[in-house]
């Protein structure tokens, strides 16, 4: 399990040079995806390498020239990125969200980088609106266009059918890992499982399924030490590896999460039975009765029930909200999900993350008193 | 006491002292504003439904179906305008938001809170002596909750929260206004497929409107109502745009800041004869103003161009900031490229379509190449010297491509610089910084000038 682990380490520590190995072996050209809505399905059907776009943990320097120090860490690290010129491998980028820090970055690229093509399909966000599936069909069915227009080849249906097969399967792996961990069968760390679902973000599938494969055959078994916490929240990128270690270091360990980089990215499959782009559409407007996220708008569902629900079913003891400091739709939601707790009395803390160097000692005193008043309280609970 | 005649010990610490010879004709926009806030405060006496609404200039189609609307960005426009802003933004903050969220957003949720806290206990925290609770209990609650929020997310999430804060009774329609992010080979400025298909986009969701606005009142919509109410609209647009471009003399006849004012009666104000009556005095006033040589600044020697969300609590004192260094703020990206500013699209026999267009041209809605083109006319046309940028520290919606707009300023020859400062949020102003910065500015100008 190691050796696959290590595997797929090496792949997120530097996704772009693994994206550019691969299109050196197999020509295939690289589309950068942004999060955290958009089927990377498609640029796979497209014979494409589809990689979602990450974080990387350079310090912003170049990139301050064009992105203000008040824009989240992932909107500026791309920007340094960017600048540094660490996009100069990709062929195009895949682009339809509606947040309006990433709208200001797409148009940074652009200026930046006038050759690379960005195909631009903002979603409909309101999914429950009346309009919603007729537009989010068109947005698919125009990008399915445009990507064949990219590449210079048609899509068949077939062949989006299989890449929503592949990408199934290894999403239906990652749940299953997730689903173990949950029951207590396996002690896998919160950072151990960040790789598996970024690696799955950026490598091929055909190759990220064999490592998958090769994870169960070597699982650790046994039920992790410490008092089962859950994780939410940090949009679109991962938290630093560092915060979950030193969450699980203060005899935490994580059963759940919503996080991008983790629950929220695998937690559903397309159908693969419907018409492909029919099946992108449900799968898109289904999220937020699946997995409520901040980002989209609709009347049912709310963030805070969904994750009261979730500590109840993973048995956690607690919420640790990780929030990207300066993302304003968790910002908006994080008061209802406070309010929610407090009056169910479900111990939670909120971590405000940055992109650059964060006070860990600081914090380790913070999750230390939290993990030790959420144990009390789990111990009469229990009692 | 005239500049030259000043002492050592009453110089200013910044400029000469002058201030901004505002617009008188903006004064009946107070009264009129004033008069709108209070048939809002009267709404449930007088058993009105009140809708409130965040986003673009939609009131058109309350005031078609005689409602009462209550703008959440006038609102806390207004609160912080009369610096009553901080109460409610107190009040947000003790809930947990964020200060680097929106601050329009939190004096507006704030002051739902302090409704919230009225209602539940009868009585309010602040002192009955205090001024603001006058400005800040009169609020009513919403009947309606109207989103039409044109390229900001936030304005979604804003209203989503609202909905939530009266418990998801309340019924809600979001109007998406999707970006123009003009990436096909036609794409331009109201050209172009995307434009034709998000304007039928639009359009649409806003007979929908219509129909959400008769299901929940139990009465037809008045389509006639409608075009009477954007005759007078589209009037007042075309008298606006016209005093506008007569700002192309030297010296300019109005600022910036003028238009800033009149921002109300073309964004929220309903359409009728007032709206006319207003733009015609304003109109007026300027070609009087020009038939004298008389300027919005006195000494007019540099022509500005103001990018970037207003800073509603200092109005007047960057008016008066601009002024004292004989620096004419000419033309803005939030003044001249929004709110109707292509009234020639309305059709007042069917104007549903070309009110959708002018909903998706507003100013931060096109990607930047478009936008930054339009800047750049606006620019032309005006003479400008400098750009100054307002970087607003809680609105992503209007800093958004600011370091392009500033580059491409520069590009043309012209000086370009920042400041710090936020729609609503005082405390991040940063009056030195603007001082140094303008002061720089003013000087490269000057620089330029002498090598010319
Ligand atoms: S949703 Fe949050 S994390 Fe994602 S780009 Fe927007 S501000 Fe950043
Ligand atoms: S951030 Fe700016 S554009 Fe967005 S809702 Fe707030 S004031 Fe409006």
């Amino acid at each position: 399990m190691r050796d696959c682990l290590a595997r797929m380490e090496v792949a997120v520590s530097a996704p772009l040079t693994y994206a550019a190995r691969l299109k050196e072996k197999t020509g295939r050209p690289v589309i950068g995806i942004l999060p955290m809505h958009f089927p990377a399905e498609l640029a796979h059907a497209a014979g494409a390498i589809p990689t979602l776009i990450q974080d990387d943990p350079e310090p912003i320097t170049v990139g301050q020239s064009s992105v203000f120090n008040f824009y989240c860490g992932y909107n500026r690290s791309l920007t340094d990125q960017l600048l540094r010129g660490a996009f100069d491998g990709l062929d195009a980028i895949l682009f339809g969200d509606h947040c309006v820090q990433l709208l200001g970055t797409a148009d940074v690229i652009r200026a930046e980088r006038p050759d690379l093509p960005i195909l631009f399909n903002q979603l409909c966000t309101t999914l429950d609106a009346g309009w919603a599936a007729r537009e989010t069909r068109g947005t698919f069915s125009q990008l399915w266009q445009e990507l064949e227009a990219l590449t210079g080849q048609r899509i068949t249906t077939e062949a989006a059918r299989d890449s929503i097969r592949i990408y199934n399967h290894n999403r239906a792996q990652i749940r299953e890992l997730y689903a173990l961990r949950q029951a207590g069968a396996i002690a896998l760390s919160a950072r151990d499982m960040q790789t598996v679902v970024k690696s799955s973000m950026v490598m091929d599938k055909s190759e990220h399924i064999a490592l998958m494969d090769g994870i169960f055959a070597g699982l650790p078994s046994g039920p992790a030490q410490g008092l089962p916490i859950y994780l939410s929240g940090h949009m679109c990128h991962a938290p630093k590896p560092a915060i979950l270690d030193l969450i699980e270091s203060c005899g935490a360990h994580v059963v759940g999460d919503d996080l991008f980089t983790g629950w929220r990215y695998i937690h559903a499959d397309m159908d693969e039975s419907a018409d492909p782009v029919e099946a992108m559409t449900r799968w898109y407007l289904d999220k937020n009765r699946r997995v409520p996220c901040p980002t989209r708008a609709t009347r049912g569902g709310d963030w805070e029930t969904y994750l009261l629900e979730r500590i109840e079913s993973t048995r956690a003891r607690g919420l640790i909200i990780l929030m990207v400091k300066f993302c304003e739709p968790h910002m908006y939601f994080y008061p209802e999900i406070k309010d929610a707790f407090d009056a169910r009395g479900v111990p939670h803390l909120l971590i405000e993350t940055e992109h650059d160097d964060m006070p860990l000692e600081a914090l380790k005193t913070r999750v230390e008193t939290f993990v030790e008043v959420a144990g009390r309280k789990a111990a009469l609970t229990t009692a | 006491m005239s500049p030259d005649t000043l002492t050592a010990q009453t110089r200013p610490i910044f400029g000469n002292g002058e201030k901004a010879n505002k617009l008188a004709a903006t004064k009946f926009g107070g009264k009129l504003v004033s008069e709108y806030w209070e048939g809002v405060f009267r709404a449930k006496e007088e058993g009105k439904t009140v809708v409130w609404y965040n986003g673009t200039y939609i009131p058109p189609f309350f005031h078609a179906h005689d409602l009462v609307w209550v703008h959440g960005e006038a609102w806390a426009a207004m609160l912080a305008a009369r610096h009553r802003e901080i109460g409610a933004q107190a009040r947000g903050d003790a809930r947990g938001y964020d200060r680097e969220l929106c601050s329009y957003a939190r004096t507006h949720i704030g002051q739902m809170l302090i409704e919230m806290d009225k209602l539940k206990s009868g009585t309010s925290d602040l002192d009955p002596d205090d001024p603001r609770i006058e400005t800040m209990l009169k609020l009513p609650a919403p009947d309606m909750i109207v989103n039409a929020y044109p390229y900001c997310s936030s304005g979604q999430q804003w209203d989503d929260i609202t909905y939530r804060m009266f418990g998801k009774k309340v019924p809600m329609f979001t109007i998406q206004i999707p970006l123009l992010w003009g990436g096909r080979p036609d794409a331009g400025y109201m050209q172009g497929e995307e434009w034709e298909q998000r304007s039928d986009y639009v359009a649409e969701q806003l007979m929908a409107l219509t129909d959400f606005l008769a299901e929940h009142t139990g009465r037809p919509f008045d389509f006639d109502r409608l075009s009477d109410s954007m005759s007078y609209v589209k009037r007042a647009a075309e008298l606006r745009l016209e005093a506008m471009d007569l700002c192309t003399a030297t010296p300019s006849p109005a600022s910036f800041f003028d238009w800033i004012v009149s921002i109300a009666p073309v964004n929220f104000l309903p359409g009728d004869q007032n709206l006319v009556t207003y733009f015609e005095g304003v109109k007026a006033e300027i070609e009087t103003r020009i038939a004298n040589g008389e300027g919005a600044v006195k000494d007019e020697k540099y022509r500005l161009f103001f990018d970037g969300m207003m800073n509603w609590n200092k109005v007047g004192w960057l008016a008066d900031k601009f002024a004292s260094v004989n620096a004419c703020v000419v033309a803005g990206r939030y003044t001249h490229m929004s709110f109707w500013q292509e009234p020639q699209l309305i059709d007042l026999e069917n104007p549903v379509r070309g009110m959708a267009q002018n909903y998706l041209i507003c100013p931060n809605n096109h990607g930047a190449p478009i936008m930054i083109g339009e800047i750049e006319k606006l620019c032309d046309k005006f003479d400008i010297d400098g750009v100054v940028c307002h970087a607003s520290r809680t609105c992503r919606g209007m800093t958004n491509s600011q370091f392009l707009i500033a580059g491409s300023a520069k590009k043309y020859g012209r000086q370009a610089m920042f400041f710090e400062g936020d729609v609503a949020d005082e405390s991040f102003y940063k009056d030195e910084l603007l001082n140094v910065r303008l002061e720089a500015m003013i000087e490269a100008i000057d620089a330029r000038k002498r090598a010319a």
